[in-house]
């Protein structure tokens, strides 16, 4: 009661790595939201208490008014918590979408899984409109910032990578632990997701 | 309102405070010594800190000074204040200072913040510089989120540094996918 639920549904949240996701916890979720209704249901039966004694229920401040007091206040804390709960989260998502990539099967199996099917439609919808976004302008936005020295680097595969791959100047074949001598811009998008290690020798 | 989605805010309200009641609760379980179901008048319970400023807010309790900040707390502050395991007293006890500060009537609750943090925060820096990250763990474990967080931002830069001088790589796996898991084949 009070808020409870709630405090452990963030603090399930703030125990992954910071940054990271982890599954999305329905379980304690419905439990806050029961906890919510728990709360509403005590309110409204102290408030009906109150307007039977024919008490003004905005401005009288009886034992009963600070009763249903307490549990506004804890209807409120939770929705806090639940609030912050699906808005970090959604940080999270729009963050992968810069870092990792814009679609959604290019992240790794392993994220997908810890995402709803709510949470992977805000990805598709964030992902769409950074696209038109960068249409528009005309610019790649989500590359390394820097300009590089040199524009080839050599890269390493350390995962399986689909066969023909067409890239902006040929097509290659990835095959694993094989070294290329690879555009950066080409490579970037690979090494983001881990599927290639850049070789600085 | 900026910090209404910030997880470590809401995290810092709720910490325990004791308060006083001022007027009687109805129909409320927060007093577990009570037999009836409400908060008596008078009566001293332990209540997170959201719930206790929204009601002082509306003058209905009181709020004491909890035991983190008590006298065995700031005698060992001033013993030796980079020593003083904090992280057992309150996790965000600077946080939590702060926000108590306005509402209490002990005015030197700020000093004692300043003056833990001040000495702490050079402390922190130094042992980023002079101990290896594992022989620190010990000295981590006294450290509140703040300081650790601080600890880590100054540890982060300071790796990033000496990266940048040997021109190490600059395209890297997106930290946000985790730290990459050993392949068994």
């Amino acid at each position: 009661m009070y808020g409870r639920k709630g405090y452990q549904l963030l603090k399930d949240f703030a125990s992954g790595e910071k940054g990271q996701l982890k599954p999305f916890n329905s379980k304690l979720f419905d439990e806050t939201i029961e906890e919510c209704d728990q709360n509403h249901h005590l309110m409204q039966s102290l408030m009906r208490k109150m307007q039977q004694e024919d008490l003004d229920v905005q401005n009288s401040r009886n034992a009963d008014h600070y009763g249903a007091l307490i549990h506004h206040l804890s209807l409120m804390r939770n929705k806090r918590c639940l609030m912050a709960y699906v808005y970090n989260r959604a940080e999270i998502v729009r963050d992968l979408a810069w870092r990792v990539g814009l679609e959604l099967l290019d992240l790794p199996s392993e994220i997908q899984e810890k995402l709803t099917s709510l949470e992977k439609e805000y990805f598709k919808n964030h992902s769409v409109t950074l696209k038109s976004y960068m249409g528009k302008v005309g610019i790649e936005l989500n590359v390394d910032m820097v300009p590089p020295k040199d524009p080839y680097i050599k890269v390493r595969i350390l995962d399986d990578i689909d066969e023909g791959i067409v890239l902006s100047d040929k097509t290659t074949n990835f095959a694993r632990h094989s070294m290329h001598f690879l555009k950066r811009t080409d490579a970037e998008p690979y090494i983001a997701r881990g599927q290639m290690e850049e070789l600085t020798d | 309102m900026s910090k209404y989605y910030d997880i470590d805010d809401i995290l810092v309200e709720e910490e325990y405070v004791p308060v006083l009641f001022h007027k009687r609760a109805n129909g409320v379980t927060i007093d577990p010594s009570a037999e009836t179901n409400c908060a008596e008048q008078g009566s001293k319970v332990e209540v997170p800190f959201w719930l206790a400023h929204e009601l002082q807010l509306r003058q209905a309790v009181s709020i004491n000074l909890p035991a983190c900040f008590d006298q065995k707390t700031r005698l060992e502050v001033q013993a030796d204040a980079a020593y003083v395991d904090l992280r057992s007293r309150c996790p965000y006890f600077y946080e939590f200072g702060c926000k108590l500060e306005p509402l209490v009537t002990d005015r030197t609750l700020g000093i004692l913040l300043s003056t833990a943090f001040k000495i702490r925060y050079k402390e922190a820096l130094t042992k980023v510089y002079t101990a290896a990250h594992i022989t620190a763990s010990k000295y981590l474990s006294f450290l509140t989120k703040e300081e650790t967080n601080l600890y880590e931002a100054a540890h982060l830069s300071s790796t990033a540094f000496k990266k940048w001088k040997t021109c190490g790589r600059r395209l890297e796996r997106a930290s946000i996918l985790g730290r990459k898991r050993k392949d068994s084949n």
